[in-house]
């Protein structure tokens, strides 16, 4: 497999969101505006380069036993260290996320990642391989954020997209729970029909 | 035994490398974290009431708003009362008479987690506006009697805030006392120094003491009487003040009205028949003051 293909791989094929179906509740909770979407997609990519990037490092020293504990170990390092980066450079965003960036530390996808790839792989693998998975995450986040954004609430990225009128949404609950479940749902659907053939 | 062995130091070496990493972090981020932090704060309480600088009471929930002369101009609470969706974050601010100068209610970013749509109207200028210069007596909803429009289809909501206000200026008015003026009850002085804070004060003529000025409180016939005294050098009561009472309407309230509060100043008066428990227990509170703080006097 290519270097392109091993980056390429999360990013669409085996996109965590839409095609694996893990790390499903950060992305139905904090998708509901691009903003919070993409903040958290790439926090979640931050955390998944730098833990794929010690744990291949580390991958010959790490004795089978105990590689789980240390996997979380490393994993959790990362979540904090942008835990409190956010706190002080992006309070905003911090408190839309509110529990979400803690609970990267249990996001399936990322220890995914360490078990199945960076602990077998070389350090450029792994960092291409977490860049794409994190990317592929990022963007599923920001696609049903821009929709969730638009319908629900009339706006992207905060600016007014259709105008005054639209301000109270007749479809608000897109930015609620509810829309969450429709978007990704409706999403998985066109995805099953027109692009996973494709790509077989 | 080298399985076991290599096992726990490589989980340690990790776990201290891991730690160190992380105080480096911490030290780096935490006082940064701490300013923006109160760069928010501060940003909420001057969008309630516009001061000098805050002075916090009571940690994260009341402070004492000053000008740039360091005198009290009022105070910022919060409160979080429960709304539909959980507790509504609300920032009130109060001036010295008890009037809200502001209301500011967090986004949904921030904590408050009504409906969107519905209940997060209560954040829009159009609904918070109307709280500004109001009283707590007229903080309530109109179909509750008071003077504030609920927002169509967010009653609950609505009521949420306006019981959270009006509950707060209840809970919080006492720190507004030092905002009375104490010329009122003695105004031969031009200058009060605090002797014990919120209670005792000299009152002074430029720098000379010529008496005290005191806050009671007694045991009325519904709740407690809390009063101001003005007490002179000459042993003469230059002026009473009621600061709080619930006392019966029309008949307790007699120690509202100004002409019994006048007769202080020619000696105790008697009690009022009809409000012997009222009067009598504003009587004996000035006297048992007068007693206690005398000795302050030179």
């Amino acid at each position: 497999m290519t270097r392109f293909n091993i980056f390429t791989r999360g990013l669409v094929k085996e996109n965590a969101v839409f095609v694996l179906m893990i790390g499903l509740c950060p992305a139905l909770a904090t998708s509901s505006t691009v903003r919070d979407g993409f903040g958290m997609g790439l926090a979640a990519t931050f955390v998944l380069v730098f833990s794929n990037l010690i744990i291949s490092i580390l991958r010959k020293n790490i004795p089978n036993e105990v590689r789980i504990p240390i996997f979380i170990l490393v994993i959790s390092t990362f979540v904090t260290i942008i835990d409190y980066m956010m706190q002080a450079f992006q309070p905003d965003l911090y408190r839309a996320l509110g529990v979400f960036v803690p609970l990267i530390v249990v996001n399936c996808m990322i220890l995914g990642r360490a078990e199945a790839y960076a602990s077998k792989s070389s350090v450029v693998d792994s960092i291409l391989d977490g860049l794409g998975t994190g990317l592929g995450f990022t963007l599923a986040l920001t696609v049903m954020g821009t929709i969730r954004e638009i319908l629900g609430n009339g706006t992207f990225l905060g600016m007014t997209v259709f105008g005054e009128s639209f301000k109270n949404s007749p479809v608000i609950f897109m930015i609620m729970s509810p829309g969450a479940f429709l978007v990704i749902g409706i999403l998985k659907a066109l995805i099953n029909k027109y692009v996973k053939k494709e790509l077989r | 035994m080298t399985g076991t062995r290599q096992m726990v130091v490589t989980l340690f070496v990790v776990a201290v490398t891991c730690a160190v990493i992380l105080s480096f972090v911490y030290a780096f981020t935490e006082p940064r974290i701490a300013e923006t932090q109160a760069q928010l704060t501060l940003s909420g309480l001057e969008e309630v009431i516009s001061a000098h600088k805050y002075v916090e009471v009571i940690p994260d929930t009341l402070w004492q708003a000053m000008d740039s002369l360091d005198q009290k101009i009022g105070i910022v609470f919060r409160m979080f009362p429960q709304g539909y969706g959980g507790p509504i974050p609300i920032t009130v601010g109060l001036n010295n008479e008890g009037t809200i100068t502001g209301i500011r209610i967090a986004s949904a970013a921030e904590g408050m987690s009504e409906t969107p749509g519905l209940g997060a109207k209560i954040t829009e200028p159009s609904f918070t506006a109307q709280f500004k210069d109001k009283c707590a007596a007229e903080v309530a909803l109109e179909q509750d009697g008071g003077t504030i429009q609920a927002i169509t289809a967010a009653t609950i909501s609505s009521r949420a805030v306006s019981e959270g206000v009006k509950k707060g200026i209840e809970k919080y008015a006492e720190y507004l006392e030092s905002g009375f003026d104490m010329s009122i009850i003695f105004p031969e002085a031009n200058n009060f120094i605090e002797i014990t804070a919120d209670s005792i004060w000299y009152a002074l003529v430029n720098s000379d003491t010529v008496g005290i000025v005191f806050i009671g409180v007694s045991q009325g016939y519904l709740d407690c009487i809390k009063f101001m005294v003005g007490y002179s050098q000459e042993r003469r009561i230059t002026g009473v003040a009621i600061l709080y009472s619930q006392e019966t309407e029309g008949i307790g309230e007699v120690i509202r009205d100004q002409e019994f509060l006048e007769k202080f100043k020619d000696g105790i008066p008697e009690a009022v028949s009809g409000a012997t428990i009222s009067t009598k227990a504003l009587i004996d509170g000035v006297t048992s003051g007068i007693q206690r703080y005398g000795e302050y006097i030179k």
